[in-house]
């Protein structure tokens, strides 16, 4: 057989591969934060409000430490106000919480102290000792009422980075943007459109209740296994409020039962477990309740006010966006939240780029509201999307059509964190996913609603969405971004990847691992994703913005290209050969990567041989180490189209297909997009149909207790069979990312709401401008209809 | 402290001989006595099906049971459903279809599809639907679970 003379590189990127944690998972060995336990642990059990907003009068532990108890209160910890989110600059964070509150609780389930014991059931007992003196506040659980005179404050000042600010009628945060001419635009319209749209609070209902595991060292250090989406995130605020140095604060990377980004930022369990386990210097475990994590985060609700100019030629020439947040009791960015929710309806379309944004975020006292999937882009997503598509249908315009015509693409500018980070695109599967998509979807059999009879009514629609890959840009901004990774190859030829990025069972650690392989022409087996921590790594600023691949993976990339210059050099040097004249290909027979002389592929090393010639020559371990930082963060695309069922009779709403296509750049890992693509759907359709948070004015409280059984999201049932779940994905290859990639995780969201509002209204001829579309709303919308009819 | 209460356990085959008080939930004897955690606390209710377990050859939810009206039993967790290293099918083929994600969901999940498989061979997909729906997972979407049960299933038909 004749070698050619430059062998082919083989790529297991892009192909399907048995993911590394499957056979722990499984078989129940996979270690997440909860299932740590060190001999001589304590318990802890946190005490939480009773009230939405009171004064803490007075704390009496005397009777639970006479009974064993380490007691933590306000009193034993640090006063320094902190934002538990930590991937903005500094002075673009607002602080204003403090580890326990030192004057007043201002919602209900809000820690007020804390306490550890031997045991879980001696931690309770000891809590029920406790004696807690409040005076009970008026309270506000509406936006618009809280941002009335008079209603009750929360915050009479907070801090913007260092600087001290001072909060009237709970207005948090505003946020304005207004760019080209605006009216000029809307006079230039020969439409106006103008609709209001509600997006319910709803809670992430992440399987894994947040919690945390922390251990004093003999050398005063601290380690803590906790859940997190960010482990370097969490050590700067734990060294901070421990008042230790970075160096002596170690927060290992577990495994995390589920984040859909509410462990960006630091979970409150986990900064009252370490300053218990500190006082008691005994490792100490605290785990959430799931009533107790129902009151610890919340999706970002928002209400919008939209205004759209559009011509008769279908193009849209301005457009104006009121946002109304209510975030609740603290601030984990609603700053940030903003900033995304402009930069993403800035990106949707083009607007004859005249652009209006108004926001508004407002302390109420509820569940602080943090990050979900999207980060306000589903929320604009479905006000956007909505009003397009009555647009198409007032006019008998083809949605798709539109789109096309309006969508933001190549060359046009992307905001992928706000205003500050912006890049130009470079790659979209846009119109690929349409015009693809809707064949596949017989689009242009489908049918007006004015059409359909009978009980039960079928409708289709189509929505649009993407989100970010990172917050990377050409100019840094207001958000942190860069990864690091350290590679080495081992004197086996094996490889060990040390990196700091969290994976949240999306298949990033699998993504990283598989770049690695590919760039030094390994089999994957041979690389190993070493378990790591802060010490271990460079610093990662969070697994968040669907970053973990486009830039955790262009890390691992960029490092792995280093060390194979170096193994080059390395083989160079003992086959005597210029390093520029060798390359390296895969070999399967072998189960090795082997080096050879381009041109004469008789002379080659596998990458044991030569770094087992390092070893023994002394002449040290092929390695290396550094940050990166990615200087773009390209969209990434989706398109829905999905049919419904509408139950004229019950009100119930049947998804019974969906087609889900994504634009990911290339798929490193095909079937695990894939349960992205249909894992976002799920939680689409629950965020549409089902889910909601609703407090009870009378007490402040939730109205379903905390408690899951009342609180409903898709099980298997509700979701369409699996032969009408169809997942499509585009021909892109992103020149910015790691083997083309870019991200995908938060884009899957994005438009499914829009896509299913749209086929409701095609299937009954209503739109519903706020969700969840329950089973009541239908039937008094059907029921209205038919009256007016 | 309350009485304690004698009770034996077996656990994928091993026999544990305990004094729990009489509040305590099996959940958390499995856990925290006998260090097996792939047992899940999801939500305590028995609302998510992340703490199912196989005992006495039924599927049963660990947070419901008091550990000392569950003396006597024979349980299995899903450390138990491999023998000698090998996964059974479902476990194999919930690999196989990536019907994995974080994780937390997925010893639940393969505990209840091992026993939906003992009590049908043969289960359509909406009997999997039907079957599965006490078992709560916000990663996946289902779809790929249902199809690594539906997969097992034919292995375990052409293997038997």
């Amino acid at each position: 057989m004749k070698i050619p003379e430059v062998i082919p590189e083989k790529y297991v990127v892009g192909t399907d591969t048995p993911r590394m944690d499957g056979y722990a998972k499984v078989t129940g060995k996979q270690e997440y934060s909860s299932d740590i336990s060190y001999p001589d642990m304590m318990w802890a059990v946190v005490i939480r409000s009773p009230f939405p907003h009171a004064e803490i009068v007075s704390i009496d532990t005397s009777e639970a430490e006479a009974f064993g108890a380490v007691v933590l209160t306000s009193k034993d910890t640090n006063p320094y106000l902190y934002n538990e989110r930590s991937v903005s600059v500094p002075n673009a964070t607002f602080r204003d919480r403090r580890l326990l509150p030192t004057d007043k609780v201002r919602h209900y389930g809000e820690p007020v102290m804390a306490l550890a014991h031997d045991t879980e059931a001696l931690a309770h007992k000891a809590a029920r000792l406790v004696k807690i003196v409040y005076r009970e506040l008026p309270y506000v659980l509406d936006a618009e009422e809280a941002m009335k005179d008079g209603a009750p404050q929360l915050f009479d000042k907070i801090y913007l980075g260092d600087e001290e600010v001072l909060v009237h009628n709970n207005k948090g945060v505003i946020r304005n943007i207004d760019e080209g001419n605006v009216d000029k635009g809307f006079a230039e319209a020969d439409h106006i459109y103008e609709a209001h749209y509600v997006l319910d609070r709803i809670y992430h209902n992440q399987l894994e209740t947040k919690s945390a595991v922390c251990k004093p060292e003999p050398d005063g250090s601290m380690t803590v296994w906790c859940t997190t989406q960010s482990i370097h995130g969490t050590r700067s605020l734990i060294a901070k409020l421990l008042d230790l140095p970075f160096s002596k604060v170690n927060i290992k990377k577990v495994t995390l039962g589920g984040g859909f980004g509410s462990s960006i930022q630091m979970n409150t369990v986990i900064p009252i477990c370490a300053a218990l386990a500190k006082k008691s210097g005994r490792p100490v475990k605290l785990l959430s309740s799931r009533e107790e994590d129902f009151y610890s985060h919340h999706k970002y609700p928002t209400t919008f006010d939209i205004k759209l100019g559009v011509t008769s030629d279908m193009m849209i020439t301005a457009a104006e966006v009121k946002a109304l947040v209510d975030f609740g009791s603290h601030q984990i960015q609603p700053l940030a939240y903003i900033g995304c929710t402009a930069g993403w309806f800035a990106s949707l379309y083009k607007y004859g780029s005249n652009i209006r944004f108004n926001g508004t975020a407002v302390y109420t006292n509820k569940v602080p509201c943090c990050a979900m999937q999207g980060y306000g882009n589903p929320q604009i997503n479905f006000a956007i999307e909505s009003m397009i598509d009555d647009i198409c249908n007032e006019h008998g315009w083809d949605p798709i059509e539109f789109r096309l015509k309006n969508y933001r693409t190549v060359g046009d500018e992307f905001w992928g964190q706000g205003p500050t980070i912006r890049s130009i695109i470079k790659t979209s599967g846009v119109k690929e996913s349409l015009i693809e998509g809707g064949e596949l979807f017989n689009w242009k059999e489908r049918k007006p609603h004015t059409e359909k009879t009978g009980r039960y009514r079928k409708g289709i629609g189509v929505a649009r969405g993407f989100h970010t890959s990172g917050t990377g840009g050409p100019k840094e901004g207001e958000v942190i971004d860069y990864s690091s990774a350290y590679i080495k190859i081992n004197e086996d030829g094996s490889v060990d990847v040390v990196s700091p990025v969290m994976d949240h069972g999306g298949g990033t650690w699998d993504a990283l691992a598989k770049i690695c392989a590919d760039v030094l022409q390994v089999p994957l087996n041979k690389v190993g994703m070493s378990p790591t921590d802060t010490r271990t790594t460079g610093f990662d600023i969070c697994t968040h913005a669907t970053r973990g691949v486009y830039c955790g993976g262009a890390a691992v990339e960029h490092v792995a290209l280093k060390v194979r210059e170096k193994l080059l050099e390395v083989a160079g040097r003992i086959m005597n050969e210029d390093p520029k004249r060798l390359s390296i290909y895969r070999d399967d027979e072998l189960g090795q990567g082997v080096v050879y002389l381009i041109g004469f592929p008789d002379k080659r090393m596998t990458i044991e041989q030569i770094a087992f010639h390092a070893k023994n020559y002394s002449w040290g371990t092929i390695a290396y180490a550094d940050s990166y930082r990615q200087k773009n963060c390209p969209p990434c695309f989706v398109t829905h189209f999905v049919e419904v069922e509408v139950d004229t009779l019950t009100g119930d709403i049947n998804m019974t297909k969906a087609l889900m296509y994504g634009d990911c750049g290339t798929a490193i890992n095909p079937k695990l997009l894939e349960g992205q693509l249909i894992g976002s759907f799920n939680r689409g359709l629950g965020y549409t149909l089902y889910e909601h948070i609703d407090y009870d004015n009378k007490t402040g409280q939730l109205k379903n207790r905390a408690m899951m059984v009342d609180y409903k999201t898709p099980t298997f049932c509700e979701m369409p069979y699996v032969k009408d779940c169809m997942v499509r994905v585009c021909d892109v290859y992103e020149p910015t990312g790691p083997f083309g990639a870019k991200g995908i995780g938060e884009a899957a969201l994005a438009s499914v709401a829009a896509s299913i509002g749209n086929a409701i209204y095609n299937a009954v001829g209503i739109r519903f401008t706020s969700i969840p579309i329950t089973p009541e709303k239908m039937l008094k919308a059907l029921k209205e209809k038919e009256e007016n009819a | 402290m309350m009485k304690l209460h004698n009770i034996t356990l077996t656990v994928n085959g091993r026999r544990y001989d305990l004094a729990v008080e009489p509040n305590e939930l099996l959940l958390n004897v499995i856990r925290d006595r006998l260090h097996l955690t792939g047992t899940k606390y999801g939500c305590g209710i028995a609302e998510c099906g992340a703490c199912s377990i196989i005992a006495n050859g039924k599927l049963m939810l660990a947070c419901m049971i008091l550990a000392v009206t569950a003396s006597g039993w024979d349980i299995t967790t899903s450390e138990g459903l491999a023998k000698d290293g090998n996964l059974n099918p479902v476990q194999q083929a919930f690999i196989d279809k990536g019907a994995i994600q974080c994780g937390f969901c997925t010893p639940g999940m393969v505990v209840a599809g091992t026993t939906l498989l003992m009590e049908n061979n043969s289960p359509t997909e909406d009997e999997i639907r039907e079957y599965m729906r006490g078992n709560y997972c916000r990663c996946t979407g289902y779809t790929s679970i249902v199809e690594a049960i539906e997969s097992a299933a034919i292995h375990m038909n052409e293997t038997k």
